[in-house]
């Protein structure tokens, strides 16, 4: 496996009266295809340890790399074809857009990229079926219920063939049956297509079914646990008294 | 292309914002397209009333020369430029004319009838009695309606015409002409041998009128004219205060026109700053999808462009509509001194049909400038968080 993410000494910073500390000299490695977890307390940095990765948000210190390239400092243009081509995101809430239809939606991040609107429409209805919703199609967001929108994003995520999908509590608004769908669909597609998932979640179900479990706390990496057939060992750098 | 696609997405579901923009926009356009129809039916009107009595191009004789000698050859030449409709040549003089007791000093013109109704149209639109055409067989006059009153005598009835050095002769009224001008009313025209025979000064012209097919083409006429050392003016440098006061309101007609249209595009902006507002999450969700800033800036910039677009053409639709309406009720003015009401004219130029289709698209595009630049530098993790 080769490492598709190094995140080096990675600090940020937000206010400038009263700093506050939203990561502190993170360093962390993601092999490919591997599926993350992070979890940790509201507030611990999570969303901006995944805003970074995901190229929507620049470090106020330290370095990423992702496949070999150093992105803290790229162009606000290059970034925007970065995250087109390289990465998928799931919000907590779906942000579809509301004037388009679960298709329409779904062949964004393919029309961005400039491919025709027939072929990106063919692999838009594949990855419908392929989350269960070959049947709605042509339904907007307000005519789906949470879970489906919530699926229509999932395909959107994967609609341009990311090396990286990146999940900022995806389930968090879904009941627990879901949840569990979309977990298995993610988990499926990471079988078959070796895509890197990271994962912040509230669901310790969840980041259980995971590969490696990270522990945020005050935006420093306090824990670490990595799967071992069905049990995880957790890394000496695990602080058991936070 | 992406960015059509999601403006024209936003248009098509927006349906109550669309209607408004272009609602504006067409309003202020279909307004500008019947003033315009409006500005230019008056100027026209203008034009033909002037021109019904004044000439496009003026020949007077040769410096320090009393009269046009050789004006047959003249008319010749001038017959031969393109684009000449009428050359009506004149003999004026002076006379003292008498009825009874009632003597008047007059402005009496001999003229070639249909070559003088060409230029002036007394011949047919001012007669009220009798006929212009008749004055061209023999002693006859022609009079204006005030120096009928004057004279207190009728068609048909003898008057005397006599000015010293002049042959006195009997002249039988043939036709009464009501222009509505004062000088106008009070002249006499006879038959041009007639004239050449009362002043007795051989076969002579003091003046030459001209009619051009189009009057702009007035100065290059008089330039060719003026060529062969004959005095020749054009209706252009005779009257510049016509072209200049023709010209200013022009200028001060368009810049209301264009502030109307101003104002319309000031609805533009603000339906694309409620736009951009209200998809501050989309713009969020379309960054992190890979969409850089200048693809958000050109939907938006697409976007208000197209309603300007759509309110240019559906407002020069429907005030060519208006204007076409307009000018078929045909509606009247009476003016005190015209002897006919004046038609007021509604003439769309169809110029006007595109230029301002294009300056609503223009206009509409510079409003949504700043929205669409708003929109390009949203951070999209404050997007998302809505
Ligand atoms: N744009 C911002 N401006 C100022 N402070 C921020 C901003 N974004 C996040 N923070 C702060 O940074 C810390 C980490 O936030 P976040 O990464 O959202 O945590 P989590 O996702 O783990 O709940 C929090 O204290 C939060 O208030
Ligand atoms: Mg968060």
């Amino acid at each position: 496996m080769s490492k598709i993410i190094e995140i080096k000494k990675l600090r940020k910073v937000y206010g400038d009266g009263v700093e506050l500390v939203a990561l502190d000299d993170v360093d962390l490695t993601i092999e490919e295809g591997e599926v993350l977890s992070i979890v940790g307390p509201s507030g611990s940095g999570k969303s901006t340890l995944l805003n970074m990765i995901g190229l929507l948000d620049t470090p106020s210190n330290g370095e990423i790399w992702l496949k070999g390239q150093n992105i803290s400092k790229a162009s606000s243009k290059e970034r925007a074809r970065l995250r087109n081509k390289e990465l998928g995101f799931i919000f907590q809430y779906h942000h579809l857009l509301p004037e388009f239809s679960a298709v329409e939606n779904v062949m964004m991040p393919l029309l961005i990229a400039g491919v025709e609107k027939k072929e990106a429409r063919h692999r838009a209805i594949t990855l419908l079926e392929e989350v269960g919703l070959g049947d709605q199609l042509n339904n907007k967001p307000n005519q789906l219920s949470g879970g489906q929108n919530q699926r229509v994003a999932v395909a959107r995520a994967l609609a341009g063939h990311p090396s990286i999908v990146i999940g900022d509590e995806p389930t968090g608004n879904l009941d627990s049956k879901s949840s569990d769908m979309i977990y298995e669909l993610l988990r499926k597609l990471n079988r078959e297509m070796n895509q890197t998932f990271i994962l912040v979640t509230h669901d310790m179900d969840m980041a259980e079914k995971t590969d490696r479990i990270l522990r945020l706390v005050d935006g420093k990496i306090v824990c670490e646990m990595l799967r071992d057939g069905d049990k995880f060992v957790t890394r000496d750098l695990c602080k058991l008294d936070k | 292309m992406l960015e059509l696609f999601v403006a024209m997405k936003h248009i098509r579901t927006r349906k109550r914002q669309t209607v408004l923009a272009v609602g504006a926009v067409g309003l202020a356009v279909a307004i500008i397209i019947v003033f315009r129809s409006l500005m230019n039916g008056s100027f026209e009107t203008f034009f033909d009333i002037f021109f019904e009595l004044a000439p496009h191009v003026l020949v007077l004789p040769k410096e320090g020369e009393e009269y046009i000698y050789l004006y047959k050859t003249l008319i010749e030449f001038i017959w031969a430029i393109p684009g000449v409709a009428a050359v009506s040549p004149a003999l004026s003089t002076t006379a003292t004319l008498s009825f009874e007791d009632n003597v008047e000093n007059v402005d009496m013109t001999g003229v070639v009838p249909a070559e003088l109704n060409k230029v002036t149209s007394i011949g047919d639109k001012y007669m009220i009695e009798g006929d212009l055409y008749a004055i061209q067989s023999g002693r006859r006059v022609a009079l204006g309606d005030k120096m009928i009153e004057k004279l207190e005598v009728q068609m048909g009835e003898d008057v005397v015409a006599s000015f010293p050095d002049a042959n006195t002769m009997n002249l039988v009224v043939a036709g009464v002409f009501r222009t509505g001008v004062e000088e106008w009313d009070q002249a006499a025209f006879v038959s041009l041998e007639t004239a050449q025979e009362f002043l007795g000064d051989g076969d002579v012209i003091t003046y030459i009128n001209i009619q051009i097919e189009d009057p702009y083409q007035a100065d290059e006429v008089a330039a060719e004219i003026s060529a062969l050392g004959y005095d020749a003016e054009s209706w252009r440098t005779m009257f510049p205060q016509f072209e200049e006061s023709l010209a200013f309101e022009t200028f001060s007609n368009n810049l209301i026109l264009v502030l109307v249209l101003l104002i319309a595009s000031f609805g533009i902006a603000n339906v694309m700053n409620m736009l951009v507002l209200e998809k501050t999450r989309e713009v969020g969700m379309l960054m992190a999808m890979g969409t850089n800033q200048s693809q958000i800036r050109r939907i938006f910039l697409i976007e208000s462009g197209i309603l300007g677009l759509a309110g240019g053409i559906f407002g020069t639709a429907f005030g060519y509509l208006v204007s076409a309406y307009f000018n078929s009720l045909q509606y009247t003015v009476n003016a005190p001194t015209a002897p006919q009401p004046i038609v007021i004219k509604f003439l769309v130029d169809p110029f006007d049909l595109i230029a301002f289709s294009l300056l609503a698209l223009i206009l509409s595009m510079i409003a949504g400038v700043y929205p669409a630049h708003k929109a390009s530098k949203l951070d999209p993790v404050v997007a998302l968080r809505g």
